[in-house]
């Protein structure tokens, strides 16, 4: 499958659990262009040796949680956005394996 | 409306008041998703200390926040139906403080967008031109404060969505600390670059917010254990002494004139009141990597924290023959084009053969962003730039050039206070036109005292404080 | 041509906590369904992890009871897929920085002793449980969210034993440890199999499969050994063995397919952005290394120091409660070995595992102490302690059954004498056997005067007595 297509990106699309619309594919595709010059921006710039930053702060922390029970739903709350359930189950159509 | 003013209406008068002015300005403002009704939040009042810093103060949330057994959408459609099953942490310390939540705010879905007009609900409108946006993605909260509605609504920044709506709206926008305020309980974008925090119509007021809202909570695991300081008690708006950098990077992109003369003018005023006004020019590759390093991380962040909308547990779900067939159903109707185009972009830089080139690159264009910033902070006090070029863009805007040092620079350098997760509020310092224009502060981490003492100050030369835009049906 | 097997084993187990490893919900196994969650084993919109620190407290010990290096800088990543069971559509686990790295356990086999490396020991969250019933799958979320440590060996095991031994090896030092209950069964400790074949005395591998699902320590040597011979029937056909995840059939004694595996999924993992490093402390590790309770190797030492023979020592340390019993047990008793018999013996009959694990029975340890202390002090004699022991059983004191069935033991010298006597002027025939040198004339002997004393004389002083009386009786 040719890299940026429109194929490519609706089986990406697919990996994350949705479709796009034919249009919405291609405009990924005419969009992407931009987005690859944005991208090309990035790499004008010289990051070697440096790490990357994934917390605004680094310092690290200590705290952890005691090990206590603290909050609990009733089955009835758990359960109560679910668009389908019984006997205290959620209930989906049959997962495939 | 500040809560001075609010304070003199009695506490059950002033809470229907505002529902009643939310429900008469919605056909023209579209702010709110949806009402709360007041009356058991009223009845847990009347058992609470009349000094409480909220007593009886009517606020609104934007949709990303969740309250126990309250529609919370995230302006979207996947989460139409969603009723929360818990408080978020700030609901809790609101509901402490004596607030009453009146209802929900109108967001671009799940935060991510700068327009608000990618909510469910459609664009929230600008009082001061109703043709023009609120600016997003905290549009809604924003145009409430705004148009007199509360004193003081919720939002949330993950690139500038609390500050530039602010700059439009011509209000109070405040973006504190990252781990300053608990994000447990707000729907996220990008959990590295979201920030809780908050819109009102003054900085005192803004002071007395900060103040309930923030504090370590052990459910949010970023959040800082530093004390909270006394903001309101300690706000002087002496400028004396105080150092501002000029951003020129922004200044210089800036294409309207009329901004770049207010502007001028108001660090003129600085500088007689005995401030230390000097330029800072940041690395300008770095000013315009900005905005697809943001693209790239929030993206990548945002398709994994939107991954447990699959409409099993909660949301609208869609007809399939099998569990997988509901799922693709149900997120493809669920989510907007914008979003998943998002998704779709964020996963791509997340996949193992891109993840260095693109995901981990960007962090690293973030982690040399920061630094530069910290060493333009090393120099001064405080950060200062308009919040835009302009006043609010017309809803339907035209195409703007995406690789412009305009659009790359001057209108999204407010990432900075993302990235970096330093103080950044925005508050009104002039108008173009109708429109109000906004001015920015950044400061340095837990600084938010002296940022909104500063910030007091600006108000105090301007005056721009408690505007408010009546709107009439 | 020959082939050798070659098994890796990735081991998760779930870690005794009281509540999730991100969440103040309860663990629980068996409550009803969707009662032990919250908000954040639901995934629901807005919620955040917070890192249970006994769940990694618990991860520590089995990382130092491993022989693995400790990363005291604790950071979580996002792994990332779509499924029913995983409320956040990612799971959160430790892809870039395990917690433990490059260890190994020493495991006894048929052929010999091995080492067997650790590759990595990682935290991570369950999943939910789901049941497919007929179109419909039900999920239970309870289960979600329980803390897990993923245990990956080298693949330095050729053989189906092999495979078995570091399970349950790996099993037992867990147990001692008490981090897990380690239920094969209730799916608390479940092990991945990868195996593959290739011609001996080649080194790259052979197309692996990977088998899940076993629920005991037997079915491990079972299943491994079925897919060894039906990987081995595909080679020797020329047939290839397709890359692919099994279960095995205790029914059928067989894997069966499950899937194939079809290209390797891309998880996209990276950084968690909400659990920001933690820096555990060497105070606390040291205080974790210090107070680790006593593992399998070293009670082994303990007992063969104490004089157990080796079948007992085996016997109580590869059965944790067994032996925990035991130890609650010799405290002040006078012969060890002969409450290493009891144990092994009629408790492991009397009691079951549950019982035993659960520490649910009536018995009282310092009344069986006082019976093997009389045993051994020849007051009672075996089988009357046979009889004695049902009634301990039932949680009565050892003074009032003695009292109750009347046990006495005659030893006092002149009753017996009498006794003796008596018994040989009984039996002549036995005199003049036991002089002619049949030795079961003795045992006849003593059997008569048991008889006659009503089972009440001192077996071993009516032994020695006899033997006197009939020496002097040499016609």
């Amino acid at each position: 499958m040719e890299k940026h297509s429109k194929a490519y990106f609706n089986n990406l699309a697919h990996q994350l659990r949705f479709d796009l619309t034919d249009k919405e594919a291609q405009d990924i595709v005419d969009e992407f262009s931009i987005l690859i010059d944005q991208m090309n921006l990035l790499n004008t710039i010289d990051t070697t040796g440096v790490e990357p930053m994934v917390y605004p702060f680094e310092e690290a922390t200590s705290f952890m949680r005691e090990d206590i029970v603290d909050h609990v739903l009733s089955a009835q709350e758990a359960l109560k956005n679910a668009p389908s359930s019984k006997n205290g189950f959620f209930i989906t159509k049959k997962v495939v394996l | 409306m500040s809560f001075t003013s609010v304070k003199n209406n009695p506490v059950e008068k002033r809470v229907l008041e505002a529902l009643d002015k939310a429900h008469l300005v919605q056909p023209i403002l579209n702010a709110m998703v949806s009402f709360i009704d007041p009356l058991s939040q009223l009845e847990d009042l009347k058992s609470k200390d009349k000094n409480l810093p909220f007593y009886g103060i009517p606020v609104a949330l934007k949709d990303l926040v969740n309250m126990k057994d309250t529609i919370t959408t995230g302006s979207s459609k996947i989460l139409d139906n969603y009723v929360s099953p818990y408080d978020a942490t700030i609901v809790r310390k609101l509901k402490e403080a004596g607030a009453i939540i009146i209802g929900k705010a109108s967001c671009d879905t799940f935060g991510m967008g700068g327009t608000n007009k990618t909510a469910a609900t459609g664009p929230v409108h600008n009082p001061y031109d109703l043709s023009r946006m609120s600016g997003g993605s905290s549009g809604g909260s924003a145009v409430l404060v705004a148009s007199g509605v509360v004193p003081m609504a919720i939002g949330t920044d993950t690139g500038d969505s609390i500050r530039k709506p602010a700059a439009f709206c011509g209000i109070v926008g405040v973006k504190p600390t990252y781990g300053r305020i608990s994000r447990y309980g707000i729907i996220p974008y990008a959990s590295s670059l979201d920030h809780v925090g908050f819109f009102t119509s003054n900085v005192s007021d803004a002071a007395v917010s900060l103040e309930v809202l923030a504090g370590r909570d052990d459910l949010d695991m970023t959040s800082s254990f530093k004390p909270v300081e006394k903001y309101s008690s300690l706000l002087k708006g002496d400028l004396k002494g105080k150092r501002f950098g000029i951003i020129t990077n922004v200044t210089n992109a800036i294409q309207n004139k009329n901004t770049t003369t207010q502007f001028n003018n108001l660090c003129e005023k600085l500088k007689a009141q005995g401030a230390i006004v000097s330029e800072i020019t940041l690395n300008e590759d770095l000013m315009k990597a900005m905005l697809p390093t943001y693209y790239v991380i929030a993206n990548a962040e945002a398709t994994a924290n939107h991954s447990n909308l699959d409409s099993l547990r909660f949301g609208v779900q869609l007809e399939g023959k099998d569990n997988e067939e509901v799922m693709i159903a149900s997120r493809t109707a669920g989510f907007g084009p914008l979003l998943r185009k998002r998704f779709v972009i964020g996963s791509y830089a997340l996949f193992t053969e891109n993840q260095d080139l693109i995901f981990r690159k960007a962090q690293k264009v973030r982690r040399l962003i920061v630094e530069d910033v910290k060493k333009a902070l090393s120099e001064v006090d405080c950060l200062i730039a308009p919040a835009s070029g302009n006043g609010a863009p017309l809803i339907e805007d035209t195409q703007i050039d995406q690789l412009s040092s305009e659009y790359l620079v001057a209108e999204n350098f407010m990432a900075l206070g993302n990235f970096s997760g330093y103080p950044s509020m925005t508050l009104p310092f002039g108008f173009d036109g109708v429109l109000p224009l906004g001015v920015n502060l950044t400061c340095k981490p837990f600084e938010e005292r002296l940022m909104l003492d500063l910030a007091k100050g600006i108000e105090d030369l301007t005056q721009l404080n408690d505007l408010i835009c009546e709107v009439k049906p | 041509m020959n082939y050798e097997t070659v098994i890796g084993i990735e081991i998760h187990c779930e870690l005794k906590t009281k509540s999730k490893m991100f969440s103040g919900a309860p663990v629980s196994y068996g409550a009803q369904p969707n009662t032990c969650v919250n908000e954040i084993d639901l995934g629901h919109p807005g919620t955040l992890p917070s890192l249970n620190k006994e769940a990694v407290r618990k991860a520590l010990q089995a990382c130092m009871a491993l022989n693995l290096k400790i990363d005291p800088l604790i950071r979580f990543d996002r792994k990332n897929y779509y499924y029913a069971d995983l409320p956040k559509g990612f799971q959160i686990t430790q892809q870039f920085h395990p917690i433990g790295s490059s260890g190994y356990i020493d495991i006894d086999t048929a052929e010999g002793p091995l080492r067997v490396r650790i590759n990595r020991l990682h935290m991570e969250e369950d999943t939910a449980k789901q049941y497919h019933v007929e179109e419909e799958s039900w999920i239970d979320f309870n289960r979600a969210g329980t803390p897990l440590v993923e245990i990956v060996s080298e693949a330095d095991m050729r053989s189906a034993s092999q495979a078995m031994a570091y399970v349950d090896k790996l099993r037992n030092i867990l147990m001692y440890l008490d981090v897990t209950d380690g239920k094969m069964e209730e799916g608390s400790l479940r092990c991945d199999i990868n195996i593959s074949l290739r011609p001996e005395g080649t080194e790259a591998f052979g197309t692996k499969t990977e088998i899940k699902n076993i629920n005991s320590i037997s079915n491990i040597e079972k299943a491994v050994s079925s897919e060894i011979i039906r990987q081995k029937a595909l080679l020797e056909a020329g047939k290839e063995v397709q890359q692919a995840t099994r279960r095995y059939d205790d029914v059928a004694k067989d894997t069966v397919m499950m899937r194939l595996k079809e290209g390797s999924v891309d998880y996209k993992y990276f950084p968690e952005p909400n659990i920001p490093p933690i820096q555990l402390s060497q105070v606390w590790i040291d205080e974790i290394r210090n107070s680790l309770p006593e593992l399998p190797e070293a009670r082994a030492l303990r007992y063969k120091t104490l004089g157990l023979n080796e079948y007992d020592i085996k016997q109580l340390v590869q059965n944790k409660a067994l032996s925990d019993f035991f130890d609650a047990l010799i405290p002040s008793i006078k012969n060890v070995k002969l409450a290493a018999n009891w144990c092994c013996g009629d408790i492991l009959s009397a009691l079951s595992q549950k019982q035993l694990e659960e520490k649910n029975y009536q018995l009282k340890l310092s009344e069986l102490r006082e019976m093997i202390n009389a045993l051994h002090d020849q007051a009672i004699s075996s089988k009357q302690a046979k009889d004695i022991f049902p009634h301990l059983l039932k949680g009565e004191n050892y003074a009032s059954i003695v009292d109750e069935l009347k046990i006495v033991m005659v030893s006092e010298h002149s009753s017996l004498l009498k006794l003796v006597e008596e018994t040989l002027d009984e039996n002549p025939q036995s005199i003049l056997d036991y002089h002619g040198g049949k030795d079961r004339a003795l045992g006849f002997l003593v059997g008569q005067l048991m008889k006659k004393s009503k089972g009440q004389a001192n077996p071993a002083i009516s032994n020695q007595l006899l033997k006197t009386e009939l020496d002097k009786r040499k016609p």
